[in-house]
Parts: structure tokens; C-alpha cells; sequence
């Protein structure tokens, strides 16, 4: 235990440190809220892997690999699709965000659609969906810290030691708002993802040559899809894939990355840096899931395969290295979770209402951050048995922001009514539908209910983008909006001069 | 919207953009690979697939940058 705990501690103190040596005071509110827009590619690439792939990754998606073999490669699709759809992105909302000090996603979708209210919905929306998935998050990190006890910790008493360490961990995001998380993010990452992927491939080429496994000693089952026929339906693997790839930029935390960056250029150097990476490491955990299932105790326990493999072929101190990239992976999703969100707090609902200034609005965000650590340390310590459930709740409502983000930024026609009235339609028979029919629907083919939602939700946004009319003066305000992005030629020599390299 | 998305993008690279969509998310093709244990250079056909349209799309953002950077529409 001390050689587990101590690996694990001086990592901890190793990201406390690099953030101490970067401590500086925030100029203003963009500088706490998206980084003063100062990061080059190689810092979003790495805040992006991080925060897109959670220490869950391990456990959930190693563990279902394990369990259910290649349906598990759902999550590798989706997640390089996601990256093609930020190479879109990265121009109208980089350009938007900087022309117009953007700071979070409804502040984008209040400028497109014109429109206080949708900002306050949004944020709404964003917050709410985001705590059960922190709680998660802090939660797995139980199953982190019973390991590496060796048994000595009951799961109940290893889960308020990693809602401590978590907790603890939010000083520093607190203190330093996006900076905080991106610099941290960098460390992190290379922990997480290359470290990890390292470890990742020594232990696949470990059970190939030690322990002689290979695809053709698994079971014939680890290689089913569901299919026509299937319990599940015939759309569900593509639902899984689609609402994956475009439920990812709806989460706030994934999304202000778009802001961080120092210009469009970073944003799509940073997209060719993260896939290949991206690739690698996704295919590697998913491979390593998937052989692990032949491991002894991995049958019995999938979602510990981690940690159980890492023990059997290195001991205590492979142990302890895995538990770093847990870690890692862990602080790097829950910062930019706490982060994202303190923000929003302050900007999407206080601020909307009450005129702040930027003191005003850090100090919002900062008693913002640091009680949704409290409550959600709390709630992680509860026995919440519909927790899971209420994350797969709020993942269906919150990919309907999906309709209005992305037609907005590409599409002049729509308006705050289709917007709102596409989304709040959208969220509410999602919830129905899920509270029905939980996990997917089998009278539309295994379709999810956000996925059927978003049909609703669409229909509504296209109904009033053509019959709602639209004035002249709101037909020159987009109009307006998109010249924008025509004239970004001129626009992005001006906005790199203006921004510090990272 | 199309115009906006095509601006600059040659048509080759936005035609591989929609084939990555096509190849990762089309039914049929998964539904082909259900169960499928045939090897492919070496792995299984199921697991195969998803490798194989996850490089795909890889391949097609590193494309779209290297295209972005010769015509000088992002620096390098």
C-alpha cells in the first residue's frame, strides 16, 4: 500500500507543483474563464484528449470491452468523428468567441439566436446534465483507491478518500480557473493517454507472449454487433455512434476548448495532433479490453480489468503506475467539469440578469466552483443507487443542444423561437421517453430516446426557421454575424498578433 | 450551409468526409461484421472494421490540415 499510495502521491504533488510555478493573476474574466484565449496546439490537443476521455475509460469502456468484446469500439468511431466535426467548428466559433468575448457555449448560442433567455436555458440544461457525471466521476475514483489499498479499505471508506484527493484538487482550479486546467491538462495528459498508452501496449504484447492470448482464444460471443434481430435493434449501434459524435461538443466542459485556443490555426493543428492520438490509445484500451477477458478475476469483475492486469503482470509498482493514469485521466475531466460550470454560473445566470464587472464575475465564479465541489463531494459519499440512470437521463437531454449549435453556426435561417422551442421540446420527451424506456426504445428499431428527441427537436427548429417570418433588422443582424467568418483573411493575422503564443 | 462548409474544402477532401460518416455509421456494414471472426491482416474481421474506419477518419482530418496549410488557409 505504501508503494501504490506513494506513487500516486508523488504524481499528485508533481501537478501541484507545475501548477504552483504557473500561479498568476487573472486580468480579467476571460482570462479565468477561457485562458485569455493564449493556447497553442499542442496544449488544446492535450486539454482536449483529457478532457474528452475520463479515468472512466478504464473501468466503464475497458470494463465493457472485457464483458462484451468489440461492441465496445463503439466509443473509438465516435470519437474520431467528434474530431472532424471540431475541424468545422473550429472557425465560427473561434472567430465568434473572439469577435465578440464569448466565454461559454450559451453565450455563443445567445449572440446566434439573439436571444437573453436561451442563454439562461442552456446553462441550465449544461449544469444540471453535468452533476450527475461529476458525482460518477468522483465516485469511480473509489474503485482507484480500493485497489491500490490492496484490500485494505472497504469501497465505502475508499470513496471518501477519493472525493478528498478530488476536493483537494480543486484548490488550484479554483484559484486558477482555465489556466489552471489547461496547464494541469498538459501534464495530465501525457500521464494519461501516452503513459497510459505505453502501459497499454506492454501489457497486450504481456498476454500475448506470457500468457499466449490472442483473438482466437476468445469467445466467439466477444465479437457479436447488434444486429436485425437482436434484443437491442438494429439501430442502436448507430444511435450509440451518432448521439455520441454530436453529443460531445454539447457538453460545456468539451466545448469552451474552442475558446481557449490563440486562433483558428491552433484549433485544427491541435485536431491533427489529438487523432492520431486519440486513435492509438482508444484502440489500444479496447484491444487490451477485449484480450483481458482471458485473464483470471477479469470474468468476474470486467470493470476492475485495469487494475487487476496491471497488478498480474507488474506487481505493486505497475499497479501504482496504473493508478496515476486513473488518476491523471480523472482530474483532468472533473477540473474541466468544475471549471466549466463555475463559469457558467457566473456568466450564463448571474450574469445575465445583474450587470457584473470581471471581479465580480470571478469572485461568482469561484463560490460557484467551489460549492458544486462541495455538493457533488457530498452526493459521491451518498448511496445513490439511480445515479448511473440519472447520468444516461441528463446525456439524452443534453445532446438537444446539439440541433441549435450546430445549425446555427452553419445555417442563416433559424431563430430563438425554433432554438428554444426545438430544444425544450426536444429535452422534455427525451426525459419521457428514457423514464420509459430506459437504455433504448424497441419499438423504433433500438433507437435511444435522445436520439428520437432530436427528430422532434429538429422538426420544431426547421417548422419556425421557415413559417416563423423574420424581420429585416434580424435578416441583416445574421447577416451581419456570418460576414464575420467571409472576412476572417483579415481577421486572423489581427487576432494571433493579438493573442500570446502558449 | 453547404456553401459555408465548402468554402475552401477541395471536393475530394469533403467527399472523404462523408464517407467516414457513411463507413462508420451506415447499419448495414455493422450488421455484416456481426459476429464476424474471419481474419483480416491478422485480426478479426468485427474488430477489423472499426479499426479500419477509425484510421479512415484519422487519415481524413490529417488530409483536411495538410490541404488547409498548402493553400496557406492556416499556418503551419
Amino acid at each position: 500500500m505504501i508503494v501504490t499510495y506513494g506513487i500516486v502521491a508523488a504524481f499528485f504533488a508533481v501537478i501541484v507543483f507545475i501548477l504552483q510555478r504557473n500561479i498568476h493573476k487573472d486580468r480579467n474574466f476571460t482570462d479565468y474563464a477561457v485562458g485569455g484565449r493564449a493556447y497553442g496546439a499542442r496544449y488544446q490537443a492535450m486539454s482536449f484528449l483529457n478532457t474528452w476521455y475520463p479515468g472512466s475509460m478504464f473501468t466503464a469502456f475497458g470494463g465493457m470491452a472485457a464483458a462484451s468484446g468489440v461492441i465496445s469500439f463503439y466509443v473509438l468511431a465516435y470519437s474520431m468523428l467528434t474530431v472532424v466535426l471540431m475541424y468545422f467548428m473550429a472557425k465560427p466559433v473561434w472567430i465568434w468567441g473572439k469577435t465578440f468575448n464569448l466565454h461559454t457555449q450559451p453565450d455563443l448560442l445567445a449572440l446566434r439566436f439573439d436571444s437573453q433567455h436561451i442563454r439562461t436555458i442552456a446553462g441550465v440544461i449544461g449544469i444540471v446534465s453535468g452533476i450527475p457525471w461529476l458525482v460518477l466521476g468522483m465516485q469511480a475514483l473509489g474503485t482507484l483507491f480500493q485497489y491500490l489499498s490492496l484490500g485494505t479499505l472497504q469501497f465505502s471508506h475508499a470513496v471518501i478518500v477519493g472525493v478528498a484527493v478530488i476536493a483537494l484538487r480543486q484548490i488550484w482550479t479554483v484559484r486558477m480557473g482555465m489556466h489552471g486546467v489547461v496547464i494541469s491538462d498538459f501534464a495530465q495528459g501525457i500521464a494519461a493517454y501516452i503513459g497510459g498508452g505505453l502501459i497499454l501496449v506492454g501489457l497486450i504484447v504481456w498476454m500475448i507472449v506470457a500468457r499466449g492470448i490472442t483473438f482466437e482464444s476468445l469467445d466467439p460471443k466477444m465479437f457479436a454487433l447488434p444486429g436485425i434481430g437482436s434484443k437491442e435493434g438494429p439501430l442502436y449501434l448507430f444511435s450509440l455512434m451518432f448521439t455520441g459524435a454530436i453529443g460531445g461538443w454539447c457538453w460545456p466542459y468539451i466545448f469552451v476548448r474552442l475558446f481557449t485556443a490563440n486562433g483558428v490555426s491552433s484549433l485544427k493543428k491541435s485536431a491533427a495532433l489529438a487523432i492520431p492520438l486519440s486513435l492509438a490509445f482508444c484502440a489500444a484500451l479496447l484491444i487490451f479490453g477485449m484480450l483481458a477477458s482471458q485473464v483470471p478475476g477479469v470474468a468476474e469483475k470486467p470493470n476492475d480489468v485495469w487494475f487487476i492486469v496491471s497488478q498480474e503482470a507488474g506487481g505493486l509498482w505497475l499497479l501504482g503506475l496504473a493508478g496515476v493514469v486513473v488518476l491523471a485521466a480523472s482530474m483532468g475531466h472533473t477540473d474541466g467539469n468544475i471549471q466549466a460550470t463555475g463559469a457558467q454560473i457566473a456568466n450564463d445566470l448571474v450574469g445575465n440578469y445583474w450587470k457584473l464587472d470581471h471581479k465580480q464575475l470571478i469572485v461568482i465564479a469561484k463560490v460557484g466552483m467551489l460549492g458544486l465541489t462541495a455538493l457533488s463531494a457530498w452526493l459521491a459519499c451518498l448511496d445513490l443507487p439511480a445515479l448511473f440512470s440519472l447520468g444516461v437521463l441528463a446525456y439524452q437531454g443534453i445532446i438537444q443542444l446539439a440541433v441549435p449549435q450546430f445549425l446555427g453556426l452553419f445555417w442563416k435561417r433559424g431563430n430563438a423561437y425554433g432554438a428554444i422551442g426545438g430544444m425544450m421540446s426536444g429535452f422534455i420527451v427525451a426525459v419521457l421517453l428514457e423514464l420509459q424506456f430506459p437504455g433504448y426504445l424497441p419499438w423504433a428499431y433500438g433507437l435511444t430516446s435522445g436520439a428520437v428527441a432530436l427528430v422532434v427537436n429538429l422538426a420544431v427548429y426547421v417548422a419556425a426557421a421557415f413559417f416563423v417570418p423574420q424581420s429585416q433588422a434580424d435578416r441583416a443582424r445574421v447577416d451581419g454575424l456570418f460576414a464575420t467568418l467571409d472576412d476572417e483573411r483579415r481577421a486572423l493575422p489581427a487576432a494571433a498578433a493579438a493573442s500570446q503564443p502558449a | 450551409m453547404g456553401r459555408r462548409l465548402s468554402a475552401r474544402t477541395p471536393a475530394w477532401l469533403m467527399a472523404w468526409f462523408v464517407f467516414d460518416a457513411v463507413i462508420t455509421l451506415a447499419p448495414p456494414l455493422y450488421w455484416a461484421m456481426d459476429g464476424a471472426t474471419y481474419p483480416i491482416l491478422g485480426i478479426p474481421a468485427a474488430v477489423f472494421y472499426f479499426l479500419a474506419v477509425s484510421t479512415c477518419t484519422a487519415a481524413s482530418i490529417l488530409a483536411a490540415y495538410w490541404v488547409d496549410v498548402r493553400s496557406g488557409e492556416i499556418e503551419a
